[in-house]
């Protein structure tokens, strides 16, 4: 068995009959599983004969359907397209007819299950590859780890598609397409990443810059001269303001007041503004402009939208203490980032340092003891926050006493703007917390309190790179040494060495390269120097199918062992999402890499290397189906701290606790996800969830207080976030997901057309309440009577995951919330034919008692992520293989990865 | 720094134009098509703008009653009420494969069944648009455009890249950004034709070098895997055929702008009102005849100053939801109506409108809710010479293609049958 990887490639003479013999044991694991059926329960057969075989006979045929003879075994597509006109009639509430029998609840719930179910094992069934893997091409994120890997250089890969289609990871090739348009944003992308590469290596010559900002320099004094304008504007707003109240209560201006008061009721109160509006209508009033305004409009909004709203403010926030050495970050109006701009602003692309020093103002909310950082974005010259989220978040712990210097890596790219900006975190639109300003300003008369003092801000680099030189620089610097008397050999050994190393190891035809050299040779004749004109033919190799594409070559009739070099492809870009690097190639080039042992260590180090963070975070966003984190903008009344630096932090929660117990082969047992005495959060986190003592940005272990809800993917605000729509909690969402990633028992996907229960919706009851009218009906029972119940459960944690024991019925009024009802919330419940819970911390721990059913779920996802395509009814016996490894090592997470590497599926193209 | 494929200027569409220089040997040539192209009689566009998840039920709807030209505007439609004659509203259409409840535009156009290929969870087919940019594209420089909105696939559109797919039964991208768009059509290359031509010319050496490699790659493939890879090969074929067109485009400049260039950042309303803009602009400089919009549904709620998510308005039940999703409606009926004015008031050559040209279609794969029954669909323009001016209900789960197949033929096209099309529907026939 061992030789036959050798002999895949074709060996000659006697042994190939060995080998044939050979590969047929050895592939004979593949055709032994018998093929589940997709297959309704004969039970049905009454329901059918009942309530549908009257009129949908093989005589009477209405509307050219008949259900007699329709198999329950479904084994064509025509079979199960007609299944699904059953499904969708019944869903629908058109069959059976109004006037004809109409079967009982319980009953067409059960049949609506079951043939649901049925159909998706059908679907699945008639779209099984066999075991296939199709070739597929590197997805976004492992292009873009394969470019940084080659030239050194992370580029942006938001211009091309994404490859999550339709439900399948992003590694499965048949879902995978390429177009024309995708093609030219490789050459532009392959570009970038090669220019940027020469330009950083330039920059290294020079020696590192360091801009500093005093903020009191530039913020402070930027606002006292916003408020020198404001005061003198206020004087002459004044000057004005009493022309028009002088006017109003004038004789002649008798009537437009009458009418004025009719158009806006309240004008001699709320609706004062009003009258300043509409001054100009007042007769004797002296023209706006008189007063150095456009008009009355403007004279009026001088003062609404400048001394009135914001002078108060800045006068506050100036005069506070320590203000002549360091700024207080403010928030909603004023100046509110500060803002580290280089002049000139060329700075060169590389890693740059950024340090703040800054403190906490005492007695200020926790929450709001975090400044972050990002691209500063301006809207008609105003600054306006930041282009695009913040880059990182950092937790505040200095003093005004002992203010502490916070230090973080920046990059600089080609592309990147080069400016930096520091703000208090805040939502994406900082406009949202106007409400709250006002609030604020209704109470303490200016607005809202100061949390963060700024002294400095400094930025330096690029920093010297000390790394591994990239195979671009590497090759580069090897070759273009001597270009002065001919450079078409060093361009040849250049483009021939590059591609060696962007292929990974497959060689090249001799007519790529001369192909590619011909490009240089046309740019050089053009006139660009060598170094400008070998970037061309190098990003076409960037975009070449030999690179974009994980070729394996295969056979027609049967499966073959793949050898060690496609061996250390396919592990590295299943473990890293990236090539392999040289110690994988050089055991594959010593033809060591498919045994055993070596394959388990090398297993291992992939694990444990930070590399591997790319799988984690590449596999769990897909298995645990994480793009709904991102739907939708929270609410800024209600989930105020639900901002995109707790969302990052949530996210990075879900993938730190799966990474942790894969790097640990004592404690990694997979059910620590289902429930756990820890939690692995940063700082950010730790205030999110009330755990003290926890400071910094660094994400560790904590273990967590007894009675905690936390713990466990059901005690993270990620998952809760998922299911919710950001404002309110879904309970339909959350027991959708507990079924789908928790306990594999997925429900079918919606079905369309089901007619939808609109009796209780608007009315003052509790979400619980409001569901009750699943249970109605039939169509909705089917599934609803298994979701619902799991997502009461979680009802305690709010749309953003905070723990709360109430749950309030508002409604919206315009932009404010009004809040009505409240009532206790009611945890408690039962699985569908299965145990009671009376409450959260029950429903978690009958939960972690289902370890095998999590266990086979995520076993189902792992193969399909690792192959490549689908899980099929071919990989059965491979998912039982995987299990009970896993199984004899404690469900250890890093065992689930070891024995699916180990198996012939993993090793066989 | 590489001048060739970096230094491409951007006209700013502040109203001011470089004057572009007179090429005598090509003399005066309309704007955007070449003199020997340029149509005496208007050619014949299409347009289709998919809304993703669908209409509001109870006030979208015509009675149905009430069918033929006598009938009363629902509340959602009432923005429409000036060009009631000019549009016809059909009810009665569905694509019969379709199952997935949040898919409105993955088979809108292209009637697929998702499952027809066995051993595939997913195949599509071509979509109507495609079918007429194949024969409306050989004379525009771009044979179709495809519009996107930021929200992608999300607001209830489903997998696809735009409404439109090729006739394979693939995606075809489309451009997200107004500002690209316009850039796409009207900005300039200012390079000299020379370099312009050593571009083209080094963009088929490219080609030529990764075919060249390609074909290392494909030895030794299966069969599988070699269809894979011949998706990388049609996808270079593309470029050659799109090269060829380029060349064939060089001399000739693109069209002036009629329009400004937009705002960057617009979003929802702001940006639908953009885009059609700019639909009205490609089309009126004849920069292409094919055109589809897939349009935002959450961003055009936010726009509106709406909180929900577009799933959640979808599941509308009366109360903000059904607010929200009726508001909804009547925003897109009074951009289509804003659309359609300027569609009229645009002059064509021959003194007509560059309405009586285009067959425009609005509408979505999903009725309501979760309903892909009774698919919403507006008509509109005289290009395909539809009935316009009624209100057509066709018996339950008529083929929606059955719409698509009565507009390409209409427009004089060349189609015997579209996805499950069972033949033309007459009453739409004028």
């Amino acid at each position: 068995m061992m030789s036959s990887h050798k002999d895949a490639r074709g060996p000659r003479g006697k042994q190939a009959g060995r080998t044939l013999c050979m590969l047929a044991c050895w592939f004979c694991g593949f055709v032994q599983a018998a093929p589940p059926e997709a297959r309704l329960p004969d039970k049905h057969r009454v329901f059918l004969t009942k309530h549908c075989h009257e009129c949908h006979n093989s005589e009477t045929q209405e509307g050219k359907v008949n259900l007699q003879n329709l198999p329950f075994r479904i084994t064509t597509l025509e079979q199960a397209e007609l299944w699904q006109k059953v499904l969708n009639a019944l869903n629908a509430g058109e069959m059976p007819p109004e006037d004809e029998l109409q079967p009982a609840n319980a009953q067409k719930a059960d049949f609506l299950d079951d043939l649901a179910q049925t159909m998706v094992a059908a679907r699945k069934k008639l779209s099984d590859s066999g075991g296939k893997i199709t070739l597929r091409r590197l997805n976004r994120r492992e292009y873009q780890n394969t470019i940084e890997h080659l030239t050194g250089v992370r580029v942006d890969v938001g211009s091309l598609p994404t490859d999550s289609g339709s439900g399948t990871f992003d590694t499965v090739g048949t879902s995978q397409f390429i177009s024309s348009d995708q093609f030219e944003q490789y050459l532009q992308l392959g570009r970038q990443a090669i220019d940027e590469s020469f330009e950083r290596q330039a920059a290294q010559k020079g020696k590192p810059r360091v801009v500093r900002v005093e903020p009191e320099i530039t913020v402070n004094a930027k606002s006292r001269a916003a408020m020198a304008k404001m005061e003198e504007e206020y004087k002459r707003y004044r000057l004005w303001k009493a022309e028009v109240d002088k006017a109003a209560l004038a004789v002649e201006n008798r009537e437009v007041m009458d009418t004025l008061r009719q158009k806006y009721p309240g004008l001699e109160g709320k609706s004062r503004v009003r009258l300043y509006q509409n001054a100009n209508l007042l007769k004797g009033m002296p023209s706006a402009k008189k007063f150095g305004f456009k008009d009355a409009n403007a004279a009026d909004f001088s003062y609404r939208g400048g001394y009135g709203r914001k002078y108060a403010y800045m006068k506050h926030y100036a005069e506070l203490p320590h203000s002549d050495r360091g700024t207080y970050l403010k928030l909603a109006w004023g100046i509110q980032r500060i803002d580290v701009t280089p002049n000139p602003k060329n700075l060169p692309p590389g890693t740059y340092t950024l340090r703040v020093r800054a403190a906490v103002v005492e007695d200020s909310p926790s929450f709001r003891h975090f400044i972050e950082i990002g691209h500063p974005q301006r809207v008609n010259g105003v600054r306006a926050g930041f282009a695009g989220f913040p880059i990182s978040s950092h937790q505040v712990t200095g003093t005004i006493e002992q203010p502490k210097v916070i230090e973080t890596r920046v990059a600089v790219g080609l592309h990147t703007q080069r400016e930096f900006g520091i703000q208090e975190r805040q939502p994406t639109d900082g406009k949202t917390l106007r409400d709250a300003y006002n609030r604020s300003k209704r109470d303490n008369g200016y607005g809202i309190p100061p949390a963060i003092w700024i002294d400095w801000v400094e930025l330096e680099g690029p920093l010297p790179e000390t790394g591994k030189s990239s195979p671009l620089q590497t090759i580069i610097g090897r070759h273009a040494g001597n270009t002065a008397v001919s450079d078409a050999e060093p361009a040849r050994a250049v483009l021939t060495a590059f591609a060696d190393a962007a292929l990974r190891g497959a060689k090249p035809d001799t007519a790529f390269i001369d192909k590619l050299l011909a490009i240089y040779e046309a740019r050089r004749t053009a006139g660009e120097g060598f170094e400008v004109a070998i970037r061309t033919p190098l990003s076409i190799i960037l975009a070449s199918p030999g690179f974009l594409y994980l070729n394996e070559p295969g056979n027609e009739t049967e499966r073959r062992q793949l050898n060690d070099r496609e061996l250390a492809v396919r592990l590295a870009y299943f473990l890293w999402s990236a090539p392999p690097d040289q110690q994988l190639l050089d055991l594959a080039e010593r033809n060591q890499l498919h045994q055993p042992d070596v394959l388990r260590k090398q297993v291992d180090r992939l694990i444990a290397d930070s590399r591997s963070d790319k799988f984690v975070s590449g596999f769990v966003h897909q298995w645990l189906d994480m793009k709904r984190l991102d739907f939708f903008q929270f609410d800024v009344t209600l989930h105020r701290e639900f901002d995109e630096n707790t969302r990052a932090s949530a996210r990075e929660e879900v993938y730190r606790s799966f990474a942790y117990l894969m790097r640990d082969p004592q404690a990694g047992r997979l059910g620590n996800l289902l429930k756990s005495d820890y939690v692995f959060i940063n700082g950010l986190l730790a205030t999110y969830y009330g755990i003290d003592g926890v400071k910094g940005d660094e994400f560790r272990k904590v273990t967590l207080p007894a009675g905690s809800p936390r713990g466990g993917l059901l005690g993270t605000a990620a998952i809760h976030a998922m299911g919710s729509d950001g404002v309110d909690s879904s309970p339909v969402e959350r027991g959708a997901w507990i079924l789908r990633h928790l306990l594999n028992d997925p429900p079918p996907p919606a079905p369309p057309n089901v007619p939808q229960l609109s009796r209780l919706a608007g009315k003052a009851i509790s979400t619980r309440q409001r569901l009750r009218a699943h249970q109605e009906e039939a169509q909705c029972a089917s599934c609803h009577r298994k979701i619902d119940p799991l997502g009461f459960g979680l009802e305690n944690f709010d749309a953003a995951g905070k723990w709360r024991t109430t749950e309030t019925h508002r409604v919206k009024v315009r932009r404010n919330w009004r809040n009505g009802k409240s009532w206790e919330i009611d945890a408690s419940g039962a699985f569908h034919k299965g145990p009671a819970f009376s409450d959260y911390f029950e429903l978690r721990d009958r939960v972690a008692e289902r370890e095998s059913d999590f266990a086979r779920g995520f076993t189902e996802h792992l193969i399909e992520y690792a192959l490549g395509r689908p899980f099929g009814f071919v990989d059965e016996d491979l998912a039982q293989e995987i299990l009970t490894a896993a199984k004899s090592k404690e469900y250890s997470v890093g065992e689930f990865v070891q024995a699916l590497v180990q198996s012939k599926a993993f090793r066989t193209k | 720094m590489n001048p060739k494929l970096n230094r491409r200027r951007f006209l700013h569409g502040t109203g001011t134009f470089i004057a572009l220089p007179a090429l005598e040997s090509i003399g005066f040539r309309r704007f955007a098509s070449a003199a020997s192209k340029a149509p005496t009689i208007p050619p014949k566009r299409t347009v289709f703008l998919g809304c993703g998840f669908g209409v509001t039920k109870e006030t979208w709807f015509p009675n149905t009653a009430e069918t033929g030209a006598d009938y009363k505007l629902p509340e959602g439609l009432t923005p429409l009420a000036r060009h009631k004659t000019d549009f016809t509203v059909v009810q009665g259409c569905s694509n019969q494969f379709s199952n997935e409840a949040h898919w409105g535009s993955t088979f809108w156009l292209t009637g697929a069944n998702r499952f027809a290929v066995p051993g595939q969870s997913m195949s599509n087919s071509i979509s109507a648009d495609q079918v007429a940019a194949q024969q409306l594209g050989g004379d525009t420089r771009f044979a179709s455009l495809q519009l996107n909105s930021s929200d992608g696939s999300a607001s209830g559109h489903g997998p696809g890249l735009s409404l439109a797919w090729d006739g394979r039964g693939k995606p075809v991208a489309g451009v997200d950004n107004p500002v690209h768009v316009f850039h796409k059509l009207f900005s300039a290359d200012d390079l000299p034709l020379k370099q312009r031509q050593a571009a083209i010319a080094e963009k088929r050496s490219v080609l030529d070098a990764v075919l060249t490699e390609a074909r290392r790659v494909q030895r030794g493939l299966t069969s599988t895997d070699k269809d894979k890879l011949g998706e990388y090969f049609q996808g270079i074929r593309d470029i050659e055929t799109r090269l060829g067109k380029d060349e064939s485009w060089l001399e000739i400049p693109k069209a002036k702008a009629p329009i400004d260039e937009p705002e960057p950042g617009l979003k929802g309303r702001e940006e639908i009102q953009v885009m059609y803009d700019l639909i009205v602009a490609a089309l009126q400089t004849d920069s292409t005849r094919v055109m589809t919009y897939r349009m935002p549904g959450l961003s055009l709620l936010q726009s509106m100053n709406v909180t929900l998510s577009a799933h959640n308005v979808s599941h509308y039940s009366s109360g903000e939801r059904m607010q929200a999703s009726q508001a909804r409606d009547k925003v897109h009926s009074q951009l289509l109506a804003g659309l359609i004015d300027k569609l009229k008031a645009t002059k064509e050559v021959d003194g007509s409108s560059l309405f009586d040209h285009v067959a425009l279609a609005f509408g979505s794969n999903i009725s309501s809710i979760h309903y892909l029954t009774n698919c919403p669909t507006v008509l509109t323009g005289g290009g395909a010479s539809l009935k316009l001016g009624q209100h057509l209900v066709l018996p339950q789960d008529t083929p929606l293609c059955n719409v698509w197949l009565t507009m390409l033929q209409g427009m004089g096209l060349n189609a015997e049958r579209h996805g499950d099309s069972t033949g033309v529907v007459k009453e739409l026939q004028g």
